[in-house]
Parts: structure tokens; sequence; C-alpha cells
């Protein structure tokens, strides 16, 4: 029984150590990922990159085909700004700026010849995704995944 | 221990009275008694005795309900049982021992809950939105909380 008090003590000794220090490790870069994906109602398409959002996007969405034009990784300082150029004269530019408990504060701005025509702060999930969407494009619209995930 | 003659003690009685003796001692004994006056009336006064004794006992063994005697033995051996079975339960499962360790981890990594399973509720909580569009819709989906900004750009 010695034994198993003892086993218990470590464990939870353990736990302890591992969690309370933990915050004190200093986390300054976030990747961030951006998909850039063409939605339209043509053929049945999925691109295999998008195994992981497509069945949230077809919950939510009406269209056939979800192509993938583009999946650019950033690797960003806080407040650095990361910058990805979309199709038709468009530009998506991501900063994330700090942490507010678990979740990472980004500041988005989609730029379209330049001028901004749309810009959010989120508080995003770590090691989770947003999706903004609504530039139309060709035959359908663009749908713009943007992951986090603090390292 | 006192002797009632100069040939046997007054243990040597008792034994006689009890039948511990060995036969001959025990016919030796019997003889003595027919010339021996004191050990005698000592054998006398150890028979009352133990006749007074027996007397107790078989009154109180008449009282005793065999029935009940008998429920209470197998109570009182089923309560044994079943504590031994609790002490053996908890001392010797392995199941439960780990089962132990795993709920004090679990408990010691409440507090943290939010840095092991990362905070609950929609993927991106939307603080801020500016666009020339009027149009903007922000949508959660009902499985994975996934958080959609939808603006129409018309």
């Amino acid at each position: 029984m010695g034994g198993f008090i003892k086993t218990i003590l470590i464990l939870s000794g353990i736990s302890c150590f591992y969690f309370f220090t933990q915050p004190a490790v200093a986390k300054s870069q976030v990747l961030t990922d951006v998909k850039v994906i063409h939605a339209s109602t043509g053929t049945r398409y999925v691109d295999q990159g998008l195994k992981g959002i497509i069945s949230e996007l077809e919950s939510v969405f009406k269209y056939t085909s979800y192509r993938l034009l583009k999946d650019q990784k950033l690797n960003l300082n806080f407040n650095q700004k990361g910058r990805v150029n979309l199709p038709g004269e468009r530009a998506l530019v991501v900063i994330p700026t700090d942490m507010q408990g678990k979740r990472i504060r980004y500041q988005i701005n989609i730029q379209k010849n330049n001028h901004s025509i749309f810009q959010t702060r989120v508080l995003l999930k770590n090691n989770s995704s947003i999706t903004i969407g609504g530039p139309q494009f060709k035959d359908g619209v663009l749908l713009l995944n943007i992951s986090g995930s603090v390292q | 221990m006192k002797k009632p003659c100069d040939k046997y003690t007054a243990e040597d009685i008792s034994r006689f009275i009890d039948n511990e003796l060995s036969r001959d001692q025990y016919h030796a004994v019997a003889q003595h008694l027919i010339h021996c006056p004191v050990c005698s009336r000592l054998v006398e006064r150890y028979r009352s005795i133990s006749s007074v004794i027996n007397d107790h006992a078989a009154q109180a063994v008449l009282r005793i309900d065999p029935v009940k005697l008998k429920q209470k033995i197998v109570q009182q051996n089923s309560k044994e049982t079943f504590s031994r079975n609790i002490f053996r339960f908890f001392t010797k499962n392995i199941y439960l021992k780990l089962a132990s360790i795993a709920a004090i981890v679990i408990f010691s990594l409440l507090p943290f809950q939010g840095a092991l399973f990362g905070p609950t509720g929609p993927s991106a909580i939307v603080k801020y939105v500016d666009t020339d569009f009027a149009s903007v819709m922000i949508i959660e989906t009902q499985k994975e909380q996934h958080t959609i900004i939808w603006f129409s750009e018309t």
C-alpha cells in the first residue's frame, strides 16, 4: 500500500510541476496557415487538402466545388504583419497581436487594389481556424481559412 | 495447594473428581477415600461445587435458542466476509488503484483544463468588423463550432 501512495504522490507532483511551470515558457511565434479556397457550383470536387474543414464548409454553403488555390504558412511574431496575395488584385494581411487567455488575437485585413475592403479583429482558439468568405472570383467566391497555432 | 491428608493433595482429589487420573491412581485414591474422612469430605465438597456449576451451565444452555444462535453466527460470518471483501477490493484491486491514480491526475489537472483541452466555445470570437459592404454575417457551425465570417462583395 505504501508503494501505491508513493506512486500517487509522484504522479501528482509531476503533473503539478509540469503545469505550473508551463506558463513560464514564453511563446512568441504564431504559425499562421492561410488556405485560399475557390468555392463554386461547378462539377463536384473537393480538394484533398481541405479534408479537415470541408465538412464544416459543406454544412453551411451550397457550393459543390471546393478548390484549394493556395496554402501559405506564415511563421509570425506577435505584431508582425503577414501578407498573402489573393486572386483579383486582392491581398490578405494578418497580424497576431497578442494572446487573450488561450486565444490568439488576430487583426485581419482584406485589401483590393491596395484599399482596405474588410477588416476584423478576432480571438482565435489556439490550433483552430476561422473562415472568411465573400470576395467574388470567377463563377464563385473565395473562402479564406486562417488557422493559428502558438509555437 | 493445601494438603487434605498426608497421602494426597487437594489437586490429586480434584483430578480424581475430574477423572483425570490413570486407572491405577484412580483405584488407589478410591481405596484411600474409604479410610480417610478428610479426603472424603473434600470429594463431597468438590462434587457439590461441580454439580452447582453444571446445573447453571445446563440452564444457560437450555435458554439458548439454537435457531437464533445459528442465524447470529451466519450474520456474523457474512459481516466478516463482506468487510474482508471490501478490504481486499480496496487493497488488492489493480483497477481501483489505476482508477484512483487517474482520478487524482484528472483532479490535479482540472485547473489547467484550458491548457489541456483548449477553451470551449466557437473557434473564433469576432470582436470587431468593418467593411465597405453592408451585408456581413457571422456563422458558427453546429458540429465543430467553426466560425465563418461572410461578407457580400457586391
